[in-house]
């Protein structure tokens, strides 16, 4: 009887399990519509994406590319690094290699660390916290309440930052959470305006003595803050790093799913964890401590799925379609449509249930 | 006890029967029986009852009331106190003050949506519009606007609301102005297009006319020739005044500019617009001519589509295409409301205290009404008269306020006649708080007022013959009365903030105060070369300026080239000569700039 049920859960899980996953592709490269193939990130809103680009930012409507922007048509600078859009305003915050634009009705205005209080014109990443703006730039974050056109400029002489060199900005209810690169991360407390950091307890070095001490490295490319779990996500260049609050969940491609250690951003959204590596990207439930990762197979083009239940155990999938590379850099989740950002491309992925069209389609559209 | 409150209400009425009423908007209840009065310089709102031509009502709102809105059913009135950053919400019949809303800085235009459940107000000193949800009483959301957002109003479907900024953009001091009108989509509420009017600016009210009129939108606004020598206004086409037409899309719409003016006179100061309600006429007051222009929009509407909207702005024949009369008003008409069964028209005459009313079937004036303001006119009122009467400049061109808009500045650089035509090219400065700050002009040659707004003036501005020695005395006068507005950077109990705090001793130890002194308005009343002399300048030497509200006053530097206060550091300031702050970190800088703000 004990039998039968360890084999009906199972069955269960593995429905469960397929169900849920990205068997279907659709990629937008230089070849059909993109300025650039290399895609650093992207930002859903609704029936809109955004996509960043080392030569533009694209505006896509209904999966369509309906916009390419430039410099020419006002962007502070054509190398994206990052989109954030306000649903309060539709406003949309793009940082750049030159400066920060903002994109609201039609148009963009820009600001800059000659023109404004931004601190430096390299902006990693840009978050949105009430009437804040917050800004990752490589002399450290920059926050513009847009209300008052005050800047404030934290480094290392006004906070807790062994680097300047920001990377990333995610925002809860409470809290302000920054990557920094070989800082670790920055807790911001926006009631009382100080900051924490978390570092890796192991210092410099690139090696983990206990597995959930602490943040698993300072060299911190994401953050993502997860109002489901409540929890906020690292990715490191060595590893995946969690943290509930109490205690660390750290992760290594040694022993869990995730396709590397390399890790260029996370993103968490109800119970998932998505790491975007050099190797592919990789999705934890963090509920079953399950791993997916998603990868184009170099020798047939088509997709893989590796699955890694929680017991370690690994079984693989292939699907038709694929990820545009897979050297992942961002990726955006909305209800079961992810837009993923690669170093070739920018992919929609979402859970068919065709799994039997015909392989010249699927070439056709890649 | 009710002694007091008697002396207190006898006070109150005494108090506000010594000033000036200056009605500055005005708006028609839905049956038409009662014009709402904004009064900006007595702090009141007044109800008038249309049939008798009677004031009815008087109630006291917040400082300096700029619009009024009422609410879709026309129970509740709202009234932006463009001083006091708040809306009073008053009952349209008892006028009882039922709460006073919080805005951003400095409310102007307004409008509710068209349920009522939203109130939309554009805050000309924040540069944004708050949505203000009604049930709740609090802003929900402030949408960026541009700069000095202004005229608010509801498109007749109710599916967006138009905003019009007063200042262009800015942008460097050799382009000419790009200003810009907003679209807000009332259903998402978010800014869904910004149109851009090309070499235009001080855009004012906005109306939009009747479907079966063309459906389009009509707002106020001036083309100025900045970039011109100014003795061009003495050859005409310099500062033209006229009107934007945009045809709102469903996705992007099409502006096209045509002019008001005449060949040989111009109708400045353009603001008021109002429809007739079956849109076979759209009304123009002209702020500074003190008229109102009656077009016909249908003939309006042809002469557009007849030629090249690239060639239109600039064609002075224009007028006489489309304009069925030109009838004067009282002085200074602002506002101008049309009666929903089309019978009249109503003129708000901001400095005679009166309403005009336009017959529209004669055309012609029908009564104007006495609102009740002092008879006695003193020297301020006449002072300030003169600063919005265009008669003294060549063919009515302009006037005083035409290039001080809200007594401040335009925002933009002109080419001011100077013996070597095309050099020495200057910001518009602005006159709000400069009674004790002479000398004037950015060479620092004019010692007074007087010098400054005489015959210098009148040669090199109005190429007239300018004001006499008694006009001249009221002129300056009103000039020097100029108050500063509220700051609002600085907290209520005037203690700063860290980073306030902070800047003030970069400021003072890095002995800012030796040129901008604050023992004399943050100046030194002398000249000094901090390096910012361009290739056509004729000298080094400028005019040290006062920084007080200097938030308010870009672009900086003499030419309008520093578009924000960081970048006169940042890149205006060769070798250190403005100050030495080559070392200041972003963090010091940023600070010493918050400081400024709150001076």
């Amino acid at each position: 009887m004990n039998c039968k049920l360890v084999t009906l859960a199972l069955l269960i899980s593995q429905v469960g399990f397929a169900e849920s996953q990205y068997t279907h592709w659709i990629n937008y490269t230089a070849a059909n519509g993109m300025p650039d193939d290399k895609v650093t990130s992207v930002a859903i809103d609704h029936e809109r994406v955004w996509a960043g680009t080392e030569n533009g930012l694209v505006l896509l409507v209904g999966g369509r590319i309906e916009r390419v922007f430039q410099p020419a048509d006002g962007l502070a600078h054509r190398f994206v690094t990052g989109v954030a859009v306000d649903s309060k305003t539709g406003d949309v915050w793009i940082s750049t290699f030159g400066g920060l634009s903002q994109y609201s009705g039609g148009h963009f205005h820009n600001y800059s660390s000659s023109s404004s209080g931004l601190a430096n014109d390299i902006v990693y990443g840009v978050g949105l916290q009430g009437d804040n703006v917050w800004a990752a730039t490589t002399a450290g974050i920059s926050r513009l309440n847009v209300r008052t056109g005050e800047w404030t400029v934290f480094s290392e002489r006004n906070a807790p930052l062994h680097e300047p060199w920001s990377y990333g900005i995610s925002v809860s209810d409470k809290k302000v959470y920054v990557a920094v690169w070989g800082g670790g991360m920055l807790e911001f407390d926006i009631a009382g305006e100080y900051w924490k950091p978390y570092n890796d307890p192991d210092g410099e070095m690139e090696i983990v003595l206990f597995r959930n001490q602490g943040l698993i490295h300072d060299i911190v490319s994401s953050v993502s803050w997860n109002p489901d779990s409540k929890m906020v996500w690292a990715s490191t260049y060595f590893g995946l790093s969690g943290y509930d609050g109490r205690n660390w969940h750290n992760y290594l491609s040694t022993d869990s799913g995730v396709a590397s250690d390399f890790i260029n951003a996370a993103k968490s959204v109800g119970p998932y964890v998505w790491a975007c590596t050099d190797k592919g990207l990789s999705r934890l439930n963090f509920k079953d401590n399950t791993w997916e990762t998603y990868r184009v197979n170099a020798q047939s083009g088509r997709g893989e799925i590796i699955m890694t239940d929680g017991n370690g155990k690994v079984t693989k999938r292939e699907t038709l379609t694929a990820l545009a590379h897979s050297y992942i850099l961002n990726i955006d989740v909305q209800n079961d449509d992810i837009w993923v950002a690669t170093a070739k491309g920018l992919s929609h992925g979402t859970i068919s249930h065709k799994e039997n069209e015909s392989h010249a389609n699927l070439r056709s559209r890649r | 006890m009710r002694s007091l409150a008697a002396l207190v209400a006898l006070a109150s009425v005494l108090s506000a029967a010594e000033s000036y009423l200056s009605p500055t908007e005005i708006k028609l209840s839905p049956n038409g029986r009662t014009l709402y009065v904004v009064c900006e310089d007595s702090d009141a709102l007044l109800s008038i009852d249309t049939p008798s031509c009677k004031v009815t009502n008087r109630v006291t709102v917040g400082h300096r009331p700029k619009d009024v809105a009422l609410s879709p059913d026309g129970r509740h009135l709202y009234v932006s106190n463009e001083w006091s950053d708040t809306v009073t919400e008053l009952d349209a019949q008892s006028f009882a003050v039922r709460r006073t809303l919080k805005t951003g800085w400095g409310p102007i235009g307004l409008t509710t949506d068209k349920t009522g459940a939203t109130l939309y107000v554009a805050n000309s000193i924040g540069d944004d519009v708050s949505l203000i949800d009604l049930a709740k009483g609090c802003e929900i959301k402030r949408l960026k606007s541009w700069r000095s957002p202004n005229a608010v109003r509801l498109s007749r479907d109710g599916s967006r609301v138009f905003v019009s900024n007063l200042l262009p953009h800015l942008a460097p001091y050799d382009q000419s102005p790009v200003s810009e009108l907003n679209l807000i989509d009332t259903t998402k509420q978010i800014v869904s297009e910004r149109v851009f009017l090309p070499d235009a600016m001080e855009l004012r009210h906005v109306a939009e006319a009747p479907a079966n009129a063309g459906g389009f939108l009509l707002v106020a606004l001036m083309r100025p020739k900045n970039l011109n020598p100014l003795i061009q206004v003495q050859q005409g086409w310099f500062l033209t005044h006229g009107l934007g037409l945009i045809q709102p899309g469903r996705t992007s719409s099409t502006a096209k500019q045509v002019l008001i003016d005449d060949i040989d006179q111009y109708y400045a100061g353009a603001d008021g617009i109002a429809f007739a309600p079956d849109g076979r006429y759209a009304l123009i007051t002209s702020s500074e001519a003190n008229v109102v222009t009656i077009i016909d929009t249908a003939k309006l509407r042809r002469h557009v589509n007849a030629f090249d909207p690239a060639d239109l702005p600039n064609r002075l024949d224009s007028a006489r295409s489309f304009v069925v009369r030109r009838i004067q008003t009282g002085i200074n008409p602002t506002a101008v409301a049309t009666s929903p069964d089309g019978a009249n028209a109503y003129i708000a005459n901001h400095l005679d205290d009166s309403i005009t009313v336009i017959d529209m079937t004669r055309l012609s004036v029908r009564v104007t009404i006495d609102l009740g303001g002092p008879k006695e006119i003193t020297t301020l009122r006449a002072g300030e008269r003169l600063f919005h009467d265009a008669s003294f400049a060549v063919q009515g061109q302009l006037a005083c306020f035409t290039c001080h808009p809200a007594n401040h500045l335009d925002g933009v650089a002109w080419n001011l006649e100077t013996p070597q035509l095309g050099r020495d090219r200057v910001a518009n400065r602005t006159l709000r708080g400069i009674a004790e700050t002479a000398p004037y002009k950015w060479n620092g040659h004019n010692p007074d007022l007087e010098t400054q707004c005489g015959p210098r003036s009148a040669r090199f501005i109005f190429h007239s013959e300018g004001f006499n020695s008694e006009q001249l005395k009221q002129l300056t006068a009103f000039i020097r009365s100029i108050p500063l507005p509220p700051n609002r950077h600085l907290s209520p109990d005037g203690e700063l903030t860290a980073s306030q705090e902070r800047g003030k001793g970069l400021f003072f130890g890095r002995n800012c105060a030796s040129c901008h002194d604050p023992k004399t308005h943050y100046t030194a009343r002398t000249s000094a070369d901090v390096g910012t002399a361009a290739q056509y300048d004729t000298s080094g030497m400028f005019d040290i300026p006062q920084l007080e509200r200097v938030y308010e006053k870009p672009p900086y530097l003499h030419n309008g080239e520093a578009l924000s206060l960081e970048q006169i550091w940042t890149v205006y300031s060769p070798g250190g000569k403005h100050g030495q702050t080559a070392d200041l970190t972003k963090e010091q800088l940023n600070d010493l700039v918050e400081f400024l703000k709150t001076l």
